[in-house]
């Protein structure tokens, strides 16, 4: 056992002599040491008390601690099981009627007097030597027993707590470091519960620690609390305060610790541990809290992290919780050329943020391109990563794009990049969903439906985005049986409170078969629903709120529905329930618009659209209703319905309504020609159009 | 410093082991013993001493089965068979049927298996195999957290220092704004009597969820039995080298049983990963497996660009490559040393 490995090279010194000192007389050890080797402890504890004018208690603490520091722990013990401790330490107790009367009063400095503090630290260091001995030679639940009475003893004496002014140095650290042993020893031996409440009697008694013991100690019970396994349950009743906090379960003790050593570091008064930073990463990573993480990254003085690194973690903080906007700002900082603009995941973040709007999706292209020139060496596996976000970003972008001709240039090059990842990427499910409606919004539905089978295949038809994506691919095909036959095995795999999107689909998939009473049986089912899941879950909900069906779209629905059987009545009642929940609404005035037209209310309908468009500028469903009302006006209008309906192919060319009315506008304006070729491309789009759009479930 | 293994023998006040095991009922006795029937009659050579031992003197024979290195690997091996996962699948039923008979300690014995259970069925959901049998033993165990959480959702309140707490003093608020953030760690149960595709994670993760609840009680086998799986799920092969794979997944392919890994179930993988890696860094299979796993699942996690996973799994290696340096920190504990001895 080498535990004086530090020591060897001096030991071999032979100026090296051990002395031991005591009432003013010292003497060298190696007499003693001698009579110790040869086995005789009575002789070696005479010679100390005849050189030293000591007991034999003091004696026999003197040699314990010679032969620990010797390094014969096995000797050690055996001196120190010569000494009945126990006894030792109920002569050290105050008796009751020394203990002052009042609970608050000054500490008996007097009462427990210098001498009996040189006894009791005799004393205890005699039982801790013990304990590490016993430590040492991997007796650990015996040690802790050891250790544990030293504390017990020191409670005794000192039934008040230790205050500074108290104790004498050498009490003062045998005290901190059976504290700090304590549980650590009991963590070694396996008694978990027993080292949590060591612990806490560490943190929460009084014992005078210096700021690094009961930082090193609030870490060791923090790991202990998030990784042991073991659940602590709140601490007892007896040390909450009103008024504070009092953490309940595991983790919230973890993270209070570590938040605590945080605030030390910050304010100076412990050294810093990136550690613990470390830990309370994983902590608050993993229930989600990534902005109170950030917060605490941003707490931190500068200088302790390099700033790139900051901004990277606080750059996954952020978007973590969906903030991506301000993950972004943070990750433009870290890739400008003066940082560290080579840095691929911070590259890679950035273009996956991006590609989720439309607006940045031409910035994404190039984080993502940078990204795959650097997928080199250790970082190749990342190239297809690359590929996949370069695809989605040029994707996104088509939706922006001015000119057709960009338009699809930037589609085809989208689905080569995805393409090129699939090899790259075996096996990523992901992306082969991303490939599929990829490929439908490119209306190549053959691809899209192969993809779209696969994805349920492979993810054994476990997201639901998977099923209601086939469903749309089949209903773009315009199978609409046969995606109602999907959607109906998809509500199969799906527990009531999801159901909510795929009834709205079956709802208008009904709709489209011309069963309207089904799709008002189904769009009344899913009323209920909703509002029973309202009623269940309360206001404010702690479910995640993505992918629900909101009470708003299915009384519009139904105001669709009826509307599209002049049921004008009922449109109208349920398009007032509709924009009971939502005032503005672009869909609403559409549809009010709708129902205006159809009771022959032209100004009113053209009012609506237009209220519409003030809304949403680029609705086109708005622009193609707006010309066709303006076209049956007479020749007069008919430039104005023309770019209305120009505009809405810029925005929707596969749009086969506006089309369909391009192709009137140029009839009546007598460019036949012109009319034909639209016509032509309405018929065509006819065949393709899904029931909701694709990019709704990306 | 110590020679010290991992608690095959999980000591704690709370736990009855097999040295001081307080008494344990008759009733669960028996029905230890009929568990360990019938699996003697499932199990093609059944250690003696096992059957013996119920017999004879020993006080907590659902502990020598949990911790039996015989039965966990003939268990084991017999789980990895291709139609393993059948609802007619004997085994199946012996380790529903004993979750079922509501014995703490025989319930113990059958978590100590859903490593390899919850591993083969993700792996096996595309291959469109007769899966049953698990989905039995899995739905078991999910209505067993439903009841005992009577279906209400896990949350924390987030700490906050500027109100004082146990730990640390604050000056108290002048007005109550400081409210606490209240986080939800797993939301809350629904019943399911079968298992839908579209909630299979969630239910995967709740029984993920028990396990880590009593990961302490379970054999290390057992923990690095999960541990190999999460790097088949991750799917990644990752930078290190000198790691090997494991077997089953090299021999059919290299990135076969790689599954989607939503949070609902990767967040009960990372904190029984957190555990294996980080509870005991002095096992040093259990580390090493646990290490593979981070690293695979932090491959995984750029893979995905999934930012929480990738602080979680990048944290965890973080700090076990500090566990695996040797640590140069003096022992505060340690007297100091001095050429002269004081009294």
């Amino acid at each position: 056992m080498e535990l004086w490995g530090d020591h060897s090279d001096v030991e071999s010194d032979s100026e090296w002599v051990r002395k031991v000192s005591a009432n003013g007389v010292s003497m060298k050890t190696t007499e003693v040491e001698a009579k110790l080797d040869q086995g005789n402890i009575q002789e070696a504890e005479a010679s100390l008390r005849e050189g030293l004018s000591l007991n034999f208690e003091e004696a026999r603490s003197l040699l314990g601690k010679l032969e620990y520091q010797r390094g014969n722990v096995e000797g050690a013990l055996r001196v120190f099981e010569g000494i009945d401790l126990q006894a030792a330490i109920q002569r050290l107790q105050p008796s009751l009627a020394e203990k002052p009367s009042s609970r608050r009063g000054r500490f008996r400095t007097e009462s427990v007097h210098a001498v009996s503090q040189h006894a009791a630290s005799l004393v205890l260091e005699a039982i801790y030597l013990k304990a590490k001995s016993l430590q040492k030679l991997g007796r650990v639940s015996e040690a802790a027993h050891e250790c544990k009475s030293v504390l017990d003893a020191v409670e005794k004496i000192f039934y008040q707590g230790i205050l500074d002014v108290q104790v004498d140095n050498k009490l003062q650290e045998i005290v901190t470091q059976a504290v700090e042993l304590l549980p650590d020893l009991w963590k070694q031996a396996g008694f978990y519960h027993e080292a949590i409440a060591a612990y806490r009697r560490a943190l929460l008694s009084q014992w005078n620690l210096d700021n690094d013991c009961c930082a090193r100690i609030q870490k060791g019970y923090a790991v202990l609390l998030l990784y042991g396994g073991v659940e602590a349950g709140p601490p007892s009743l007896a040390v909450q305060i009103d008024g504070s906090y009092v953490p309940k379960n595991n983790l919230e003790e973890a993270i209070l610790l570590l938040m605590i050593l945080m605030r030390k570091f910050i304010l100076g008064k412990t050294q810093w541990d990136p550690s613990v930073m470390d830990h309370l990463t994983f902590a608050l990573s993993v229930c989600s809290q990534t902005p109170v993480l950030a917060k605490q990254l941003e707490e931190i003085m500068p200088g302790v992290y390099h700033r790139v690194d900051r901004w990277n973690s606080l750059a996954l903080c952020y978007s973590g919780a969906g903030q991506n906007k301000a993950a972004l700002n943070l990750l433009r900082k870290s890739l400008h050329k003066h940082e560290r603009p080579d840095d691929i995941i911070a590259l890679l973040l950035a273009a996956k943020i991006c590609s989720e709007d439309s607006h940045l999706a031409a910035e994404g292209v190039g984080y993502a391109r940078r990204a795959i020139n650097l997928a080199q060496g250790i970082d190749e596996h990342l190239k297809g990563v690359g590929l996949r976000t370069l695809g989605l970003c040029l994707g996104k972008q088509t939706k922006v794009s001015s000119s057709d001709f960009e338009r699809s240039h930037l589609q085809s090059e989208a689905l080569t990049s995805l393409e090129g990842a699939i090899p790259l990427e075996p096996n990523n499910t992901d992306l082969i969903f991303e490939l599929g409606v990829q490929y439908a919004e490119h209306r190549n539905l053959t691809a899209a439906l192969r993809c779209a089978k696969q994805f349920i295949d492979e993810t054994g038809g476990s997201i639901l985005k998977g099923w209601r994506f086939l469903a749309l691919v089949l209903s773009a095909q315009q199978r609409f049986s046969e995606a109602e036959v999907v959607t109906d095995a998809a509500l199969d795999e799906t527990a009531k409170w999801d159901q909510g999107p795929l009834l709205r689909l079956k709802a208008k998939l009904k709709f489209s078969q011309s069963l309207h009473m089904d799709a008002i049986e189904t769009y009344r089912y899913l009323l209920a629903l909703v509002q029973a899941q309202r009623k269940s879950f309360g206001p404010p909900r702690i479910q995640a709120v993505d992918d629900k069906v909101n009470e708003f779209e299915i009384w519009h629905g139904l105001a669709k529905l009826y509307s599209s059987l002049s049921h004008w009545k009922d449109a109208e009642i349920c398009l007032g329930k509709a924009r009971e929940l939502k005032q503005y609404s672009v869909e609403a005035l559409h549809t009010e618009g709708v129902i205006f037209e159809g009771r022959g209310q032209f100004q009113e309908a053209f009012a609506a659209y237009n209220n519409a468009l003030l809304l949403e500028p680029c609705h086109v469903p708005c622009k193609i209703l707006i010309s066709a009302l303006l076209s049956k006006r007479g020749l007069k209008a008919l430039p104005v319905a023309r770019s209305l309906l120009s505009d809405a192919l810029r925005i929707d060319p596969t749009n086969r309504m506006a089309w369909y009315y391009l192709g009137m506008v140029h009839k009546d304006d007598g460019r036949k020609a012109d009319a034909a070729d639209c016509f032509q491309a309405a018929s065509m789009l006819e065949e393709s159009d899904p029931i909701e759009s694709f990019d709704s479930i990306l | 410093m110590f020679d010290h293994s991992e608690p095959t023998t999980p000591s704690s006040t709370s736990t009855p082991t097999s040295e001081h095991a307080p008494s344990i009922s008759l009733d669960s006795l028996s029905k230890t013993k009929s568990a360990v029937e019938s699996l003697s009659s499932i199990l093609s050579s059944f250690p003696s001493n096992l059957s013996f031992s119920i017999s004879s003197s020993n006080l907590n024979p659902a502990f020598s089965l949990l911790h039996d290195p015989q039965v966990a690997s003939q268990v084991s091996s017999l789980l990895r068979e291709p139609n393993s996962g059948a609802g007619d699948n004997n085994l199946c039923r012996w380790l529903y049927d004993t979750f079922q008979s509501g014995d703490p300690n025989l319930q113990l014995v059958v978590l100590r298996f859903l490593p390899i259970i919850v591993g083969i069925y993700l792996s096996r959901v595309a291959l469109r195999k007769p899966l049953a049998g698990f989905e039995a033993i899995l739905l078991a165990l999910y209505a067993h957290e439903t009841t005992s959480r009577a279906g209400q959702p896990i949350t924390m309140n987030v700490p906050n220092l500027s109100l004082p707490s146990v730990y640390h003093e604050a000056k108290a608020p002048i007005n109550n704004s400081t409210e606490l953030n209240l986080a939800v760690i797993s939301p809350s149960l629904e019943p399911h009597g079968t298992v839908r595709s579209t909630r299979r994670a969630r239910i995967v993760g709740v029984a993920l969820e028990l396990y880590h609840s009593k990961i302490y009680h379970m054999p290390v086998g057992s923990k690095i039995d999960f541990c190999d799986f999460c790097v088949v799920w991750a799917g990644q092969d990752n930078n290190d080298d000198d790691r090997d794979l494991n077997k089953e997944s090299e021999s059919n392919g290299r990135k076969e049983g790689r599954i989607q890994l939503p949070w609902e179930l990767l967040q009960p993988v990372l904190r029984i990963l957190g555990h294996c890696l980080m509870g005991n860094t002095k096992n040093k299979e259990l580390f090493d497996a646990a290490w593979a796993a981070c690293n695979s699942l932090y491959a995984r996690s750029m893979h995905d660009i999934n930012p929480k996973a990738l602080l979680a799994t990048g944290s965890l290696l973080k700090l076990g490559k500090k566990a695996m340096e040797p640590s140069e920190d003096l022992d505060p504990t340690e007297i100091r040393k001095s050429n002269v001895l004081v009294i």
